[in-house]
């Protein structure tokens, strides 16, 4: 990002004694039934970042979204630059200067980069598109994380090809394009790996000192403290309180402090990620392996054996799109493959997704909104998707919805009605329900891609608790995280893949963040 | 899951190839059961056939790659048509002439607007409001002229069929359209269709009026439909409240001949325009293939589901290898 692109009107040598660039005031807003904000408030000033922070449904994305434009709110006041302004539409808020990254949400599959990056901002020269320049300033901007894209990325790549981590990379250069003087991360890190994490932080760092207002949306902690000066607490639609983060209590205070702010104190230190992960007992001892793949390989990746016992929860470590998302869709019979899958000592074809679910494998995808969810259906229907058959003909709906009423309060859902659109859902509770469908199957080997991706530290406790469970009752489980620390607290075993290959196998003693991290980047 | 195949992005906007092979195969068929087609009197009759449908079918095009669909264009065509011969008699000059024509875009323009209103702003779904408007302007047709009738000046017809510099009148029209589409391609409002048909809501994130971009369409649409009825009364000479009506659904189907996915966001009016071409071959084939007339319709479907079969049976083959 060359420097000049900014206003060179932001830079002030006392950011913090001006008036806030916005400021929220007692916003709220309902959806239906639902009253997603009750009371955010939030300031920005120039030169920091803000950290905003709330458990599920506490209304932090919905305040984002009310500041950029994307929602009206049904009440309260924002103000820019002091003076009060309703704004009406993204494009409204993009004149103030307010700019926003969303999680995969403002990007056309079908269009290139550098058409993504300028869509709705399009240059034009004789009344025409400019595309020789749109395709130079965005040559221009990819640079900024020039080394950590993890697939070529050029201005005519079309986005629809790319990797998540690349998508949400050309969102943050689209949100750049718009030379922003404040600008919004929602859960911008959920998809990247290590390094492509450390390259934004430098730039967000970058990006303050020029006087640019940051907020700054994760559920993880690590990286709050990483790169937020201030940290804003919402709980149940309402902001609950703020801490200065820097220059401020250790760490460890910090941390305590804020989770009591999440959770409306209680058991506070049971969400601490470090502390309170389950590591499940894994009786992965002399028995049969329930999973056994032989030469198993399928697009990028590379010919594999492996064995998975049964209770086993095996990781699939390494940067994003290594292979690890492809053994999952090819195991589950969505991409083609090679080689043999044995499934508890019987071989089992796998060349469809029903044949896969016939043997008792279930899957939840990594984009649970295009891959896991009908959106526009009942909460009801999403869970009884795939088990449908199990209740005759004509439907026995009232046996599918006590079923479903039983997995839902199982997994804690919180739901207005099992006749709700599942799109009302907050992303830890939709989640759920990509999970909850396959339960009443009961399966034997458990595919999970990146679960616990965008959903808050509650969501992610009640989560490890089920993993727990199904461990328990023998399920198998392979599990991809793009969260290291999870793969680290909650395999007993992890595989660490690089450009489709194994580089590592990691248990016992050699399973620390330093092994992972250097087979990740394919030291062996 | 989506199919991600490498190299994809340099043809991205050559969608048209494939129905090119298919067009490129009908004519040669074509040529060898009817040896005289390139001859230019035979060639100026086929296009002079086809450019009204083209122009129609760029219009579809627009709307389809905003995500919407018109069934109303063909009852447009109708209304335009009666309106043009009722305001253009034998012996008008040529002020009058564009003055019927501008009058002639104008409504189009308008039944577009209704359309748009309807289906971007009352959020009415596309396909029913439009069979719904279709009747709405048919009626307003028939009100018109309610009998066939009408001529333009004689000039004007003699002039559609000549050839100047000895290329067909109607070839110098298809190169106008594609010379359009160019221009319309490279604006920013084509950029918003495209995004609006590909992902509305990443379109609305990123600051496009997607219910500004589905209106427009229409409107474009219409005054397409407006210039189909133009070509089109040029090449009949009279006017017909049921002359455009046939022509909705040939313009749906050349579309997706063309590669444009109905859902809309990809594909474009050069496919589209090899679209037309496919179907008019497609007919004349079936005529000089001495097909009993009552077999004609039948194998003319058969063909046309062959041929809107063929890229996905093309794709499955490549993919199951």
């Amino acid at each position: 990002m060359p420097e000049s692109a900014f206003h060179q009107d932001n830079r002030r040598s006392t950011p913090l004694k001006r008036a806030p660039l916005i400021s929220a005031r007692n916003v709220a807003k309902r959806y239906g039934a639902v009253r997603a904000l009750v009371d955010g408030n939030l300031e920005i000033h120039p030169g920091e970042v803000v950290a905003l922070l709330g458990a599920n449904g506490s209304g932090k994305s919905t305040l984002g979204k009310v500041i950029t434009g994307m929602t009206r709110p049904d009440g309260g006041q924002l103000q820019f630059d002091g003076t009060t302004a309703p704004v009406t539409s993204p494009e409204h808020a993009r004149r103030l200067g307010v700019s926003a990254v969303y999680q995969e949400l403002s990007l056309v599959p079908d269009l290139t980069v550098a058409e993504n990056v300028f869509l709705g901002n399009e240059p034009t020269r004789l009344g025409g598109l400019d595309r020789r320049l749109m395709q130079h300033r965005t040559a221009e901007l990819l640079e900024s994380f020039a080394g950590v894209f993890t697939v070529p990325v050029t201005p005519g790549t079309v986005v629809g090809n790319l990797p998540p981590s690349e998508r949400q990379l050309v969102e943050v250069v689209k949100a750049l394009s718009r030379q922003p003087r404040a600008l919004i991360l929602d859960e911008a890190t959920a998809s990247l790996d290590g390094r492509q994490v450390d390259r934004l932080f430098e730039l967000m760092a970058g990006w303050r000192d020029q006087g640019l207002g940051l907020v700054f949306v994760s559920h993880r902690m690590d990286e709050i403290f990483r790169v937020a000066d201030r940290a804003v607490v919402l709980r149940d639609g309402a902001t609950v309180g703020q801490l200065q983060l820097r220059g401020g209590d250790d760490r460890r205070t910090a941390e305590r402090k804020l989770v009591e702010l999440m959770t409306g104190g209680g058991e506070a230190g049971a969400l601490l990620l470090d502390e309170a992960r389950p590591r499940a007992a894994v009786n992965r001892d002399a028995r049969e392996p329930a999973l056994r793949l032989r030469g198993f390989a399928s697009g990028i990746l590379a010919p594999l054996d492996l064995e998975v016992g049964a209770g086993e929860l095996l990781g699939l470590g390494g940067l994003q799109g290594q292979g690890q998302s492809r053994l999952l869709l090819a195991l589950f019979g969505a991409a083609p493959h090679r080689g043999s899958v044995e499934l508890d000592g019987r071989r089992v074809r796998v060349a469809s997704p029903r044949q896969a679910v016939r043997a008792g494998i279930a899957y939840v995808p990594g984009d649970r909104n295009r891959d896991g969810l009908l959106a526009v259906r009942p909460i009801l229907e999403n869970l009884q998707l795939p088990n449908w058959e199990r209740y005759g003909t004509p439907l026995r709906v009232g046996a599918a919805r006590k079923d479903a009423q039983m997995v839902a309060s199982d997994l804690n859902v919180r739901l207005a009605g099992l006749d709700a659109n599942v799109s009302t859902l907050s992303g830890g509770n939709a989640q759920k329900i990509v999970i909850g469908k396959w339960l009443l199957r009961r399966p034997r080997l458990l595919l999970l891609d990146d679960p616990t991706k965008g959903i808050d530290v509650e969501a992610k406790e009640e989560f490890y608790r089920l993993l727990a469970r199904l461990q328990a009752d023998g399920t198998t489980v392979l599990f991809t995280s793009s969260d290291d620390a999870e793969l680290l607290g909650l395999c007993e075993r992890v595989v660490v893949l690089h450009d489709g290959r194994v580089t590592a196998e990691l248990t016992g003693p050699t399973l620390d963040k330093g092994s992972l991290v250097a087979a990740s980047l394919g030291a062996r | 899951m989506r199919a991600a195949p490498a190299g994809a992005a340099r043809f991205r906007n050559l969608t048209f190839l494939v129905p090119l092979l298919v067009l490129a195969l009908a004519v040669l068929l074509n040529y060898l059961l009817q040896p005289n087609l390139f001859q230019p009197r035979v060639l100026n009759g086929n296009l002079r056939v086809m450019l009204p449908l083209m122009v129609l079918t760029a219009g579809q095009a627009v709307v389809i790659l905003a995500g919407g669909i018109d069934l109303s264009v063909g009852a447009v065509v109708s209304l335009v048509n009666v309106l043009l011969v009722t305001l253009v008699t034998p012996d008008s000059g040529p002020a009058e002439v564009l003055l019927g024509l501008a009058v002639g875009v104008a409504v189009g323009a308008l039944t577009g607007a209704v359309n748009g209103v309807c289906v971007a702003y009352l959020r009415l779904q596309p396909i029913v409001t439009t069979y719904a408007t279709s009747f709405l302007f048919s009626g307003v047709a028939l009100a018109v002229l309610p009998r066939p009738g009408g001529a333009l000046p004689r000039g004007l017809t003699t002039f559609y069929r000549s050839a100047p510099l000895g290329v067909p009148a109607a070839a110098y029209g298809v190169a106008l359209l594609l010379l359009v589409w160019w221009l319309l391609r490279r604006t920013r409002f084509m950029q918003h269709v495209y995004a609006v048909g590909g992902a509305a809501a990443a379109a609305r994130a990123s600051g496009v009026s997607v219910s500004w971009i589905r209106f427009s369409s229409y409107v474009v649409m219409g005054v397409f439909a407006a210039f189909a009825a133009a070509m089109l009364t040029l090449s009949t000479g009279s006017g017909n409240a049921r002359l455009g009506d046939a022509m909705t659904l040939p313009s749906i189907v050349a579309v997706v001949l063309g590669g444009t996915r109905l859902a809309g966001g990809a594909g474009g009016v050069t496919g589209a325009v090899i679209g037309v071409a496919i179907l008019t071959v497609i007919r004349n084939l079936i005529t000089f293939a001495n097909v009993p007339t009552w077999y004609q319709t039948l194998v003319d479907a058969v063909i046309i589901l062959a041929a809107l079969a063929g890229p996905g049976l093309v794709r499955r083959l490549r993919g199951s290898r």
